[in-house]
């Protein structure tokens, strides 16, 4: 379209040629550059009468207009059905071999000798806290609470971060993500856990809420949701923050 | 493009291998597309993206989301391509160019023999272009990438992306030109 020209591609062909100029560039017969002319036709510009009544501009356009032509049919015959799923199996054999190494932490009482992947423990916890409806769970890091020699057995502090559906009141979601990862932590995993911080980093449209439940939901509704939410996630995610400050 | 790929990379890099799956899944097709453009042959497209994703499993743990997942993902299967295009040497000889699969029946035999024989000059061609220049050209013409997207995934300028473009646009219609 018409509105590329300038801002969007600065360069050569609307400039006077110069340096930037791609050295094997051709001037046609009517003094244009071959550059400007198939530029202004990629532009969609058509305000140039020159371009319309010059042969040789014409000429050069419709070459180009032959070679879209060409990809197009080469292009149409061509489009495989890509066989996503053996290659996501092939990826994932080799990534599942490649479990990063997390850090321990423990499981049961202080005298036990039981140990979870950090990996595997945030898996749970972020489970727990999707089982709130509407909500993701992004980021989970789980640290020892107390500060001391690693790997210090001993309760831990949770940090997760959420994208939550905007039904306020936020504070009372965020309560009831707490609990589920508390709960999830103390009964599923025997993750002694001493406290959990939720941050909500971004709120999206009730709404569009429900598609977002599954790992495959959150699509176009939610993209075009983004902007605006983002905005109101900043205040929510200071007022959340300061919540945290408050606590034990 | 769905909103919660970087929700998902974030889980990804710290170690949630089922949501990377989610991420493999879901960019996966696209991904094989622009290497099979680019590589012009399915199998080595397979590979290319193979190894982006294994790389990519092991490089999230960097990845901080200064850009989108999908354009970190391209970025890393372009290089991948550059480089397999680069190690092809010399240019494979043009029976190796990959035949397009015959058009679908509603296209008149006629017409069907035409446009397999303007894709397959298409293919010969551009396995003639140089490995910059196809890969520009690919991100361009196939994937309708700004210059500046294309500069910012292969590493050079918007001016130099432009201009190896242009090359390749120059080289591939003095093909056709020739061939029709």
């Amino acid at each position: 379209m018409a509105m590329n020209t300038g801002a969007e591609l600065p360069g050569p062909g609307t400039g006077t040629g110069g340096a930037e100029e791609p050295s094997d560039d051709e001037r046609l017969a009517c003094g244009r550059l071959l550059s400007e002319v198939w530029e202004a036709r990629e532009d969609g510009a058509d305000d140039d009468p020159h371009l319309r009544e010059c042969p040789y501009c014409s000429a050069a356009v419709r070459q180009l207009d032959l070679l879209g032509a060409a990809v197009r049919e080469a292009g149409a015959g061509r489009e495989p059905e890509w066989d996503a799923g053996a290659l996501t199996e092939r990826v994932m054999d080799v990534v599942r071999l490649e479990l990063r190494p997390g850090r321990p932490l423990p499981l049961g009482e202080r005298e036990e000798d039981l140990w979870v992947r950090e990996a595997m423990a945030a898996k749970a916890l972020r489970a727990a806290a999707e089982t709130v409806p509407g909500v993701r769970a992004g980021s989970c890091r789980i640290r020892p609470a107390e500060s001391g020699g690693s790997p210090a057995r001993g309760p831990v502090r949770v940090r997760l971060e959420v994208v939550v559906p905007l039904t306020p009141p936020l504070r009372d979601l965020a309560e009831r993500i707490r609990q589920r990862v508390h709960g999830a932590a103390d009964e599923a995993l025997g993750l002694p856990v001493a406290d959990v911080d939720v941050h909500i980093t971004d709120v999206t449209d009730p709404a569009g809420a429900e598609e977002a439940q599954g790992p495959r939901g959150a699509r176009d509704t939610q993209g075009a949701q983004a902007p605006q939410g983002v905005e109101s996630a900043r205040g929510v995610q200071a007022a959340q923050d300061a919540e945290e400050g408050n606590q034990p | 493009m769905p909103g919660d790929d970087g929700l998902l990379a974030v889980r990804a890099a710290e170690g949630d291998e089922d949501a990377f799956e989610v991420l493999v899944r879901r960019h996966a097709p696209g991904l094989l597309r622009l290497a099979a453009s680019m590589l012009g042959s399915p199998s080595e497209a397979e590979d290319a993206v193979q190894d982006a994703f294994v790389s990519a499993w092991r490089r999230l743990p960097e990845f901080r989301g200064q850009s989108a997942f999908t354009t970190w993902m391209h970025r890393i299967v372009v290089n991948r391509c550059l480089n397999m295009l680069r190690s092809r040497r010399p240019v494979r000889d043009l029976d190796s160019v990959p035949e397009p699969e015959a058009p679908d029946h509603v296209v008149s035999p006629a017409r069907a023999a035409e446009s397999h024989a303007a894709a397959a000059a298409l293919g010969r061609s551009l396995a003639e272009l140089s490995p910059e220049q196809r890969v520009c050209w690919v991100l361009r013409e196939l994937e309708g990438q700004s210059y500046e997207t294309i500069a910012e995934t292969v590493g050079v300028s918007p001016e130099a992306a432009r201009g190896r473009v242009f090359r390749a646009r120059r080289s591939l219609t003095e093909a056709m030109t020739a061939w029709r």
